[in-house]
């Protein structure tokens, strides 16, 4: 050793700094600016006349405003609901009941989360729609009895669409929770003399109330922000992210559309608080590590039960799945059966969407990428260096994750539009800054989770052996925390290959994607082409999430819990 | 050549300025001599591995200084640093074979390829793995025991001028726990290195150390050889931290500059206490902690020729070689249950019965009342 001056090791501060920078100029500042010009009279350049509350009183005098807050109000909490009756009874038969093919179960019950949820609801519209296969048939059916099925567009609609849609959180959650439950203490309590009645109310229930807060909270969070299935099947019921849309695309009112953001915000935010006050007081911690395993049920009553719900629900759900495939190798579909069978669907894939297919590959991979440096580096400074205020960068990152997709939207349109310094209307780069925004928490949370499991003393080893911050940070801990890196990369990139919600305010002729075509395709009722160039996206999402699944063997479901 | 490793005046507080301030490390100051293997020994929370952490950088110190021969050290980067540690989880790579985990430090100096081979292997000869480095597998695949090895060669391939060893035997079993704290003593003397070893557990450090400091609370208490830890504890903390220490509550009854007259108050239990076994200051009348070791008290059924106490036996505990006897003494002679070993088990004497509790020579000693552990 040598007595000398050493210099301060500067890479750190610079790899540090840029995704603060990034964090500050994308997130924090179009938050800021959103929030400014909620309170400020319709306009669309960023400059202070003085305080509206014009935004807001729309929500005490326009009728339209308030049937979309009573609408988003009345389908979130419905599918919230929904979503828990349908999916606990299912995690539970699948994690307590002898049934043979579990492994399919989980992963067909995975299969309508990794579907673009408007693909899932413009096959309802096939099947239920005014002259819907399934409508006619029950209509059929139930018609002699004085019974008539509603017709998929509006209220029935999104929330039949989006239960079906989002009870795989539900049940994957539950499923884990009833699974990973130590057996030991039912039985502690059934030697006790409990009766098992009274064992699943006063300790499995309890136990994974928390997951359930968890699944619960994912619902609700996705069901108020979900643009799609509102846009395609709502009709004139408006909820608060088509409102936005309207907005912005009928007035370029971007003013009016920040309160509605900022109400919608507003009521994410309290149902989150309420989620952590009601869980935190419910979280355990396991006392002891010893367990035992998990006793099946065998009767053969409770299993006919079980393995006939989950292939009912597993049906039912994946009907969108089973219809898009069929549709589209076909011109039309009314009444009972498809008609007209052609591959011209498919054939004109290449002359019509190639340019939206590049454009979606192009933004999506790039994004994941940024994605996953922005992530692992904002991981890494939360976990690592703790510092002041570690509690708040990680809130920041986090907050997108609960925000709906047109919120982000709305904030980066009221930042870089209008007269403002930065122009980023319409550019590639706008919406690849959305995605970064919005997918950063899934890279974020997995790698920050796998760098509390890591011990810091690896870290610590390889300083004491003499390599500095950046050799220690490209030798040991990246490798180390690769395999999150890359589960929460494919999550990124399989969700931001369907992304609409975000892209449909902030894209142009230049950078249409596949969603905003088969979109387009559906508003203009050509359904066969929306279901091939579906089913492309269909199959490059499946083999995107199947190579992960058998490669890693860990389960998706996972990178979707927050905190 | 290993130099000496001198701490002057460190003290290291936590969260300095902020609402709970903890200082760790409270004006430190002893020498490691060159080539010497010093342990570091206190309870939980004493400061132990806030200050082999600190010698190794991965803390800054507060104030003071760490001098490697004369060398200010607490200033250089702890990658700068020329250190080995072996961790107590090991920290071995789970993403690099051993001979990789082995070469890290080595690679980090950028040692050409053949060089990094030739060191590897000695150093593995040294720890005894040449067998397991043929077959080179990950470090997740040996047992305990090797994997321990592989951590003490990786910090040693680079010859560091200090070797750290942080609790290193804490995670294998009582077992190799023993073996271990051979071998480690083996290949420190091998390399003469200068080592710091942390532990918690009095006896294996007792068994490893050339010397040994004992820390409670931030502050050195005692630094000296086993030996001279077990035989003059400084006060009656280290008195009852190396080894069992059984207080007697007493009062000075005479003092001079030979020896003091301490006396179990309102009783006949009297001991004089040599100078050399006095530890603190001490008047006529202050009161003291009169100390015995559990081998240098005697239970007996009879009432015995030397002064005693009377007590009760509340459990027999067969150990081996001796028999430990728990008695609770009557009165306000003593404020914890005493541990007194006995050569065998005294035949008359069951659990739940009255003894007499008395000193089998003249060996007991006299400590500061304040200071009770």
């Amino acid at each position: 050793m040598k007595a000398r001056k050493y210099r301060k090791d500067l890479t750190q501060a610079l790899v540090f700094l840029i995704p603060m920078a990034f964090l500050a100029v994308f997130l924090l500042y179009p938050m800021f600016t959103t929030l400014i010009r909620a309170f400020m009279a319709p306009a669309d350049d960023l400059a202070f006349h003085g305080f509206s509350l014009e935004g807001f009183k729309q929500f005490f005098t326009s009728r339209l405003y308030q049937k979309s807050l009573r609408n988003s109000f009345v389908v979130s909490i419905s599918v919230t609901a929904l979503t828990l009756l349908i999916g606990v009874p299912m995690g539970y038969f699948v994690a307590r009941v002898k049934m043979p093919g579990k492994n399919l179960i989980l992963s067909l019950g995975i299969l309508p989360i990794i579907m673009p949820s408007f693909v899932g609801a413009f096959t309802w519209v096939i099947l239920l729609g005014r002259n819907g296969i399934v409508r006619t048939f029950l209509n059929w059916l139930l018609g002699p009895l004085g019974v008539e099925v509603p017709s998929i567009y509006g209220m029935f609609g999104m929330i039949l669409c989006m239960t079906l849609t989002y009870y795989p959180f539900v049940f994957q959650l539950s499923y884990g929770a009833f699974a990973s439950a130590n057996p030991l203490l039912e039985e502690a309590a059934m030697l006790m003399g409990a009766g098992k009645g009274r064992i699943m109310r006063t300790v499995t229930f309890p136990l994974i109330l928390p997951s359930l807060g968890a699944a619960a909270l994912l619902v609700f969070v996705r069901a108020i922000g979900n643009f799609g299935i509102p846009a395609v099947i709502g009709g004139d019921h408006y909820v608060l992210p088509t409102l936005i849309y309207f907005e912005v695309n009928g007035f370029w009112n971007i003013n009016g559309a920040s309160s509605i953001a900022v109400i919608n915000v507003a009521i994410t935010a309290f149902v989150l608080w309420l989620q952590k006050y009601v869980v935190s007081r419910h979280e355990y911690e396991t006392i002891s590590a010893s367990r035992s395993e998990i006793k099946l049920h065998e009767g053969k009553g409770i299993r006919i039960i079980a393995m006939l719900y989950c292939l009912i629900i597993l049906i039912v759900s994946l009907l969108p799945q089973i219809t898009i495939i069929v549709m589209s190798f076909f011109e039309k579909w009314v009444g009972l059966f498809p008609e007209g069978f052609t591959l011209a669907n498919y054939i004109r894939i290449p002359k019509y969407s190639s340019h939206e297919l590049f454009n979606s590959f192009y933004l999506s991979i790039l994004a994941t990428v940024l994605c996953a440096v922005l992530g692992s580096i904002v991981a890494y400074i939360t976990e690592r260096k703790k510092p002041k205020g570690a509690a708040l960068l990680d809130l920041a990152v986090m907050a997108p994750f609960i925000l709906p997709g047109t919120v982000v939207s709305i904030a980066l349109l009221s930042a870089f539009s209008g007269n403002s310094a930065i122009r980023l209307t319409g550019t590639y780069a706008i919406i690849i800054i959305s995605y970064m925004i919005r997918r950063t928490p899934y890279v974020y949370r997995s790698v920050a989770a796998s760098l509390t499991q890591l011990n810091p003393s690896l870290e610590e080893a390889s300083t004491i052996a003499g390599a500095t911050w950046f050799y220690t940070f490209r030798r040991v801990s990246v490798p180390l925390i690769l395999p999150a890196i890359i589960s929460g990369s494919i999550l990124t990139l399989t969700t931001l290959l369907q992304e609409l919600s975000t892209t449909i305010l902030l894209y142009s002729g230049k950078t249409r994607t596949v969603p905003i075509q088969i979109y387009g395709a559906v508003q203009d009722g050509k359904l066969g082409a929306a279901s091939a160039l579906s089913v492309v996206l269909l199959v490059v999402v499946f083999f995107i999430v199947y190579g992960m699944n058998s490669r890693q063997g860990s389960k998706i479901s996972n990178a979707f819990k927050m905190g | 050549m290993s130099e000496n490793l001198t701490y002057d005046k460190v003290n290291k507080i936590f969260d300095v300025g902020g609402r709970n301030p903890v200082h760790a490390l409270c004006d430190v100051s002893f020498t490691i001599n060159s080539g010497e293997l010093f342990c570091l020994l206190g309870p939980s929370g004493c400061g132990k591995t806030t200050l082999l952490r600190s010698t190794a950088g991965l803390e800054t110190i507060t104030s003071g200084k760490m001098l490697y021969g004369d060398v200010d050290i607490s200033t250089i980067p702890p990658y700068k640093r020329n250190i080995g540690m072996v961790f107590q989880s090991f920290a071995l790579y789970p993403h690099m074979n051993i001979f990789e985990n082995v070469a890290y430090g080595l690679r980090v100096r950028k040692t050409p390829e053949a060089e990094v081979k030739r060191k590897v292997t000695e150093v593995m000869e040294l720890v005894g793995l040449q067998d397991e480095l043929k077959r080179n597998p990950s470090p997740t695949a040996l047992s305990g025991g090797q994997q321990q090895r592989v951590a003490i060669a990786r910090a040693l391939v680079y010859s560091p001028d200090i070797l750290l060893l942080d609790e290193p035997l804490a995670n294998l079993d009582a077992k190799l726990r023993r073996y271990m704290r051979a071998e480690i003593r083996r290949i420190q003397k091998a390399t003469n290195i200068t080592t710091i070893f942390v532990t918690h557990d009095q006896e294996e450090a007792m068994a490893v150390g050339d010397r040994l400091a004992v820390l409670r609370k931030g502050v050195v208490e005692q630094i000296g050889t086993s030996d001279e830890l077990y035989t003059q504890p400084q006060n009656s903390f280290v008195a009852n931290f190396i080894g069992k220490m059984n207080f007697f509550k007493a009062e000075i009854e005479n003092i001079d500059g030979a020896s003091a007259l301490a006396r179990v108050k309102g009783t006949g239990f009297a001991e004089t206490v040599d100078r050399s076994r006095i530890h603190g200051s001490f008047t006529k009348g202050s009161s003291a902690l009169l100390g015995a070791r559990p081998e240098q008290l005697i239970v007996s059924k009879a009432l015995p020729q030397r002064p005693s106490l009377p007590g009760t036996v509340k459990i027999i505990q067969h150990l081996g070689q001796f028999v430990r006897y728990e008695v609770e003494m009557e009165g306000d002679a003593a404020s914890a249950i005493f541990e007194i070993d006995m050569g065998g088990l005294v035949v008359d004497i069951k659990e739940g019965e009255k003894v007499n509790v008395s000193l089998k020579s003249s060996l007991a000693s006299l400590y500061e009342a304040k200071e009770e552990a």
